[in-house]
């Protein structure tokens, strides 16, 4: 492309290029803008062209009793998955990258299975089991079924830095005198951190907007955001479900804002 | 890439190179100094002391890697200061320390930047610094330029040689480029198959190879075979005379003009082919193709090699 | 905007989340009744009145799960120690819970004294367990389009609505299977007619499809759709809301969709329930509850306001206008009906 001559008056191929873009930014977001649409109209149906624009449901959604509860639990399950994922699939996949494990590729794979299953499988064999030992529905139990699911994404995007890590990096470190613990502190730690942070992201809004799973696992009084907003569909379908489409679509973009700042997805290491 | 039976006597402040096409087990060798492998059996001693059971951070050396292994996420000061940091010297002198080993290596003024930011050869410099720094008695390079361009290659080989005669450090150096190996060594070990082939000064290993892979290895070498004795015989040691005086007589089929010198092949009249170089000032044109020649040398220059 | 009252609302909830770990515990000596319920205006005059009366009185708690799937989740429980003491649906899933043993065949006046109260409909051979209220599933209507009231269920063939008609994916959907049984009931020779059900369904098409009836709702609210299957619930909901919408009750009969209650066999706390299913078809709970939600009440005693009772059913006679499917029967053809219907709507 680049060798033909600049002053081109028509280049169908990069017109083609920059069709096909904006046609995937525009499959992207139009169901964002329609689903903004709803929550800012204020008929509780859609309706083409919008005849007014009111915050009542988003109103509605913040006044609720039950939505601010559904979504205070999700974030707070959200963020212990995000903690935990990062520790599990974190120490995972460096075990399987690092650990000269028998069987490797078969532990790689068993770590990546609960991906491999239908989520509202894993829901229902795990609603069955807990009930099975007499644990009943615990919150943690809820955090456990959605690290089951999390930890994948971790483990996958740690195990891609480790992929590309330069080993010498950790010698050099230890010819200078740094102990295996100082080595993994000072130097791995730091290098896999963007790997692990991004997993961490995914694991978030795995859990966040996490419905298969919780599915059977959510208890009366203590639902996620997703089930309650699926069960609020099957009585009331009026834009506070919109509202709290953009409210959860906002959340999990200020995470993953404030991560990236945090922590530099993109930083120094090739992802 | 196993090493067999490898025995090394390395002098102090000696620079010594390992040298060897890639597979020899050069870099294995070097590797066990470090600590990164184990030897089955024999023994690693640094002045005296056994240091086979110590681990790789209790060794207190310095090295040097051809990929830099600088870390990324820190900044060129940072680097430099790790391996002070690692052995709790006291701040203001880690500061000082840093800043004269950057001086060193003509980085000073590039504290704040990440590896990132510099170019191969101030990368190469950092990593220097970053194990000269902590002044070990052994420093240990693994093709430490062996990414460099040819230009900047030549440079950092006078700079190093210089540096290391100054400071004083052994320096082990891992190379397959038998050229620099020749430059910048006190001693050379020329390894092939996880053996040490011969150990020797860079002019004893390029006029009196011991094997034929040695002399093969390093320069240009003719090979000849006497009554069932091989014997090396370097281009630059035959003579180009007239076809009366020769001991071998033929015609040249190449000639290569290098500047300095031309370098012949010529196909001697019982059918062997022999590489002859022939310095000139330009006072004399070199011979063309085709061109009949007489050959000669003296026979001590003729090195029988082991079989 | 969102005022500050509510905004510490919504603060409050993060305690609530905290809490969450340990209520099972706190209450160990008071019996906890469990039960399923349904969402929406219900769930919050049941959470915000009806329940907290009933735990006062009874010195119980109630925990309400208003999560679907219920019964997955009471399939998956141990059956002598079930997840729900009381079991609220509708009528369809009963049959299901029933053919697997998971809920009572019967609840009579012995166990819950209400029940001589209840028209018979309630009580009927077609039901498993007690009927507490029912809607009557007939046909919305645009008030705005130019259509005559319907008056038959064939109104919803009228060409003229070709592609402005509403109906259910039956798979998934009971009002649109017991939709289906009616049409063998109009265009064949009864409720179990399926031949003729199909026929008549192929000639609905185009038609509008949607999963749930609170979809169906909207589709009429915004005018996609003309005329649709709905219940009397659905429209009479938006009563004073000044849209464009109206119930019609066909001639031929409306099909009935009732809100069951029954109890688990391996209940642990067997009389709270049925103390529970009496409680629930008070008149006065029963009263309240009609009026929130436009449900018709199964207690005959009930005295709804004019303005309800001008609407639901609320007499012998009117009653008398509900059929109700065999849900025995159609629940053990399901399979095949979902194969053949998933056709016949796909092409």
């Amino acid at each position: 492309m680049s060798a033909l001559p600049n002053k081109q008056p028509f280049d169908a191929g990069r017109a083609a290029y920059l069709a096909l873009n904006v046609a995937l930014l525009f499959f992207l977001l139009a169901p964002i803008v329609i689903v903004l649409v709803f929550a800012l109209n204020p008929t509780p149906y859609i309706s083409f062209p919008p005849v007014g624009v009111s915050l009542r449901w988003f109103d509605k959604f913040f006044g609720s009793a039950e939505f601010m509860n559904a979504l205070w639990l999700s974030l707070w399950v959200a963020g212990c998955v995000l903690v935990l994922s990062i520790l599990i699939g974190g120490a995972s996949a460096l075990a399987l990258a690092r650990g000269n494990l028998p069987g490797r590729a078969f532990l790689t794979a068993f770590f990546m299975s609960p991906l491999m299953l239908p989520a509202i499988l894993t829901g229902l064999a795990l609603f069955q089991s807990y009930l099975l030992i007499g644990i009943g529905r615990p919150v943690w139990g809820l955090i456990m079924a959605h690290t089951l699911v999390a930890v994948p994404y971790v483990i996958r995007t740690t195990l891609a830095v480790l992929h590309n890590f330069d080993r010498r990096i950790e010698e050099a470190a230890a010819v200078l005198g740094a102990s295996p613990v100082r080595v993994f502190f000072e130097v791995t730690l730091p290098l896999i951190r963007p790997g692990v942070f991004a997993g961490g992201v995914f694991a978030f809004i795995v859990s966040f907007d996490q419905f298969p799973v919780s599915l059977f696992l959510v208890v009366p009084k203590g639902e996620t955001l997703p089930v309650v907003l699926f069960n609020y569909m099957k009585f009331d379908l009026d834009g506070a479900i919109a509202a709290a489409s953009m409210v959860s679509i906002l959340l999990a973009l200020s995470v993953v804002l404030v991560l990236e700042r945090l922590i530099g997805l993109k930083a120094y290491v090739k992802l | 890439m196993a090493v067999d039976g490898v025995t090394l006597d390395i002098a102090a402040g000696e620079f010594f190179s390992l040298l060897g096409p890639s597979g020899c087990g050069k870099t294995t060798s070097l590797r066990m100094i470090a600590g990164f492998e184990l030897p089955d059996s024999g023994r690693v001693h640094v002045g005296g002391r056994d240091i086979t059971d110590l681990p790789v951070h209790r060794r207190d050396m310095g090295m040097v890697f051809q990929s830099y292994a600088l870390f990324p996420h820190r900044t060129v000061a940072e680097n430099v200061a790790f391996g002070l940091r690692m052995r709790e010297v006291p701040r203001p002198e880690i500061g000082r320390r840093v800043k004269a080993a950057l001086a060193q290596v003509a980085l000073t003024g590039l504290e704040e930047r990440r590896p990132g930011q510099l170019s191969g050869g101030q990368q190469q410099r950092v990593a220097l610094a970053r194990a000269l720094v902590v002044e070990p008695p052994v420093l240990l390079c693994d093709e430490p330029l062996g990414a460099l361009d040819r230009k900047l290659r030549q440079q950092m080989q006078f700079e190093l040689k210089e540096l290391q005669k100054r400071l004083g450090v052994t320096l082990v150096f891992v190379t397959h480029d038998q050229e620099e190996a020749l430059a910048m060594s006190d001693r050379i070990a020329v390894m092939n198959r996880g053996r040490v082939e011969q150990v020797g000064a860079p002019t004893e290993i390029y006029e009196r190879p011991r094997t034929r892979f040695v002399a093969d290895f390093i320069g240009e070498i003719n090979i000849l075979e006497e009554a069932g004795q091989a014997r090396a015989l370097r281009p630059e040691k035959i003579r180009l005379v007239s076809v009366s005086d020769a001991r071998v007589a033929g015609t040249v089929e190449t000639a290569n003009f290098l500047g300095g010198s031309t370098l012949y092949r010529v196909r001697a009249a019982d059918g062997r082919s022999l590489l002859v170089r022939e310095t000139h000032a330009g006072e004399r044109a070199p011979r063309g193709t085709g061109d009949a020649v007489g050959l000669t040398w003296n026979d001590s220059d003729a090195v029988k090699l082991e079989s | 905007m969102i005022s500050r009252r509510k905004a510490l609302r919504a603060g409050a909830g993060l305690a609530a989340v905290g809490a969450l770990g340990a209520p099972a515990i706190a209450h160990a000596e008071t019996a906890t009744l469990k039960i399923t319920t349904w969402g929406g205006k219900w769930g919050d005059i049941m959470k915000a009145t009806v329940l907290p009366a009933f735990e006062k009185e009874f010195k119980c708690t109630v925990s309400a799960d208003q999560a679907f799937p219920f019964m997955p989740k009471l399939q998956t429980s141990s059956k002598t120690d079930p997840l729900y003491d009381v079991f609220h649906t509708n009528s369809n899933e009963q049959w299901s819970a029933l053919t697997e043993g998971l809920v009572m065949p019967k609840i009579t006046a012995k166990e819950v004294p209400n029940v001589a109260d209840v028209y018979p409909y309630a009580v009927s051979d077609k039901i498993v367990g007690v009927t507490i209220f029912t809607s009557a599933i007939g046909l919305g209507y645009r008030t705005d389009k130019g259509l005559t009231k319907p008056t038959s269920w064939k109104d919803l063939a009228d060409p003229k609505l070709a592609g402005a008609r509403g109906g259910y994916l039956i798979p998934v959907n009971s009002l649109g299977q017991a939709h289906l049984m009616m049409l063998g009931k109009i265009y064949g020779k009864g409720l179990t007619d399926l031949d003729a059900a199909y026929k008549a369904l192929e000639q609905l098409k185009p038609i509008k499809l949607v999963d749930f009836t609170g979809q169906m709702e909207k589709m009429l609210l915004s005018g996609e759709v003309s005329e649709g299957v709905i219940h009397d619930s659905g429209v009479y909901r938006y009563d004073g809301q000044n849209q464009a919408v109206d119930f019609a009750s066909p001639s031929e009969g409306v099909l009935s969709l009732e809100q069951v209650l029954n109890v688990t066999p391996g209940s642990k706390l067997r009389e709270l329930a049925f103390g529970y299913i009496d409680y629930m078809l008070r008149p006065d709970v029963q009263k309240m509850l009609a009026e929130a939600v436009w449900y018709s009440p199964a207690n005959k005693k009930v005295k709804l306001d004019a303005k309800y009772d001008a609407k639901l059913l609320t007499t012998e006679a009117k009653v008398a206008t509900l059929i109700q499917p065999d849900w025995k029967w159609y629940n053990e053809r399901k399979d095949d009906i979902d194969a053949r219907v998933t056709k016949i709507l796909k092409s």
